[in-house]
């Protein structure tokens, strides 16, 4: 093995160990009572956006929509958008029920009610969270010159994502679970004439892990 | 020859400088323009049996606001025609019916001439929206990673003989998280549509709510009542009773 071959290996190797090792998720889960779905049933997923200083990515929940729509057995998500559009202005930032309690409100509304069992839902599953910078350093300068743009320098910093799922049952108006993802990682980016980034997927992570969970959380009681 | 081509290729060289230098310059220089666009879904609620007249001053069909702080980036931002189609959905689908006056003297004055339109069209109600207040955050403004939207409306409610019968102050707000390859007029367009939809959500939960528009929804309640009564059993005494027992009474729409 010559010189150029052995950097190349030790190139690959450290690009390897930089994507794979970056990422670490932990997912709880709490349940309180029998979870179960039929072919029919439906579930949607909203997230919340009554935080003062966050929102519930938009991106996050129809990850989690396509993890629980994906494979023999999924199921039937419902679009969060489809679904507070055609229902609003009850699932709005400021309107939506934050407790279970809430949820007999609306049912004084035949019109949200004849919704809501139109399209079949059993369960609400409430998402609230989101990903954040937690920390960030190193420095990357770029230059212009008459030969092009150059930038020399690195950077790294870490994400962490945090979404806790409230599982509540429609049709027996009963808080079901909760189910929790913590995804933590760390994204790089060398640049040597060209910037490479080198991201760590961590909010992909915190919904695959959320979306299986949940998937599970349906399918076994 | 040598010489002519070294020449050649300093020239190419400063004239690509030249174009990027010049392209960064005008980036920075540029004045960002954002006309708000969005559909907004209707509001599934019970149906207040009134006609209502919407009255929109052409400040507020046209509503701009134009960044005039020279510490914060320009821009220029359309919300008349957004807001404009947000009221006209959820007005329609608050009430019975629902008409767009475009009088401009009506709009302006409207004590003057509310009573000539309401006998030809039999209005109960005028509603009459103004922006008082835009504000908005772009996430580099503030600690959090949030295009933030406020607007402060004044909503004014007068009934067909043109008396004022509620003015109140509603916000409304809207947020949107950054997201990578999401353009800032993208991000800031969200969190506009966001705060428009939460007026409209505002307004229709709201409104039976206001105290003033509420105790005039019951005294014509009682009133229509009263009258209905009055042509069946025209006797003052009984007159008297169903006024009284229609002021503990509770409307299908309240």
């Amino acid at each position: 093995m010559n010189f150029k071959q052995t950097t190349q290996l030790i190139y690959f190797l450290l690009y390897v160990w930089l994507i794979s090792g970056c990422t670490t998720v932990i997912v709880d889960e709490v349940k309180h009572q029998a979870s179960t779905l039929n072919a029919k049933d439906s579930i949607v997923v909203i997230g919340r956006r009554s935080g003062s200083d966050y929102e519930t990515e938009p991106e996050l929940i129809s990850c989690i929509g396509s993890v629980l729509g994906q494979g023999e057995n999924g199921i039937n998500v419902i679009p969060e958008n489809d679904f507070v559009d055609r229902l609003y202005p009850w699932f709005e930032a400021r309107t939506a029920p934050t407790h279970i309690k809430g949820l007999h409100r609306l049912f004084s509304y035949d019109k949200v009610s004849e919704i809501i069992d139109d399209y079949d839902v059993h369960y609400i599953v409430w998402v609230d969270g989101n990903t954040e910078k937690t920390r960030g350093s190193g420095s990357i300068s770029c230059g212009i010159s008459p030969a092009g743009v150059a930038c020399f320098g690195f950077g790294t910093w870490d994400d962490n994502a945090e979404y806790e799922a409230s599982i509540w049952d429609y049709r027996t108006r009963t808080f079901v679970g909760k189910i929790s993802s913590v995804a933590e990682g760390t994204s790089y980016m060398p640049a040597i004439v060209v910037p490479i980034p080198i991201i760590a997927p961590v909010q992909a992570d915190a919904c695959k892990a959320m979306g299986n969970q949940l998937k599970s959380f349906f399918q076994t009681d | 020859m040598i010489y002519l081509n070294k020449i050649f290729i300093m020239v190419t060289r400063l004239g690509m400088f030249g174009l990027v230098l010049s392209l960064l310059l005008s980036l920075m220089s540029c004045k960002s323009t954002l006309e708000v666009e969005g559909n907004f879904p209707t509001p599934v609620i019970n149906i207040i049996p009134l006609n209502v007249g919407i009255i929109y001053e052409e400040q507020f069909r046209s509503y701009r606001y134009i960044e005039k702080n020279e510490e914060r980036n320009e821009w220029d931002i359309g919300i008349g025609k957004s807001q404009v189609k947000l009221f006209n959905t959820v007005l329609s689908a608050m009430f019975k019916s629902v008409v767009v006056t475009k009088n401009e003297k009506l709009a302006t004055n409207i004590s003057a001439d509310v009573p000539s339109v309401a006998t030809d069209t039999s209005i109960d109600l005028f509603f009459k929206p103004k922006v008082e207040e835009f504000q908005y955050n772009v996430p580099d403004e503030t600690n959090i990673n949030m295009f933030e939207v406020w607007i402060k409306y004044n909503m004014k409610v007068y009934d067909d003989q043109g008396q004022l019968i509620a003015d109140w102050i509603q916000t409304a707000y809207g947020k949107t998280p950054t997201a990578f390859f999401k353009s800032q007029k993208r991000a800031l367009n969200e969190a506009m549509i966001i705060a428009l939809r939460d007026i409209g959500a505002a307004l229709s939960l709201r409104f039976i709510h206001i105290p003033e528009i509420n105790n005039w929804l019951k005294q014509k309640h009682s009133i229509s009542q009263i009258r209905k009564h009055y042509k069946k059993n025209k006797s003052q005494t009984e007159l008297i009773t169903v006024q009284l027992a229609n002021n503990s009474l509770n409307f299908g729409y309240l």
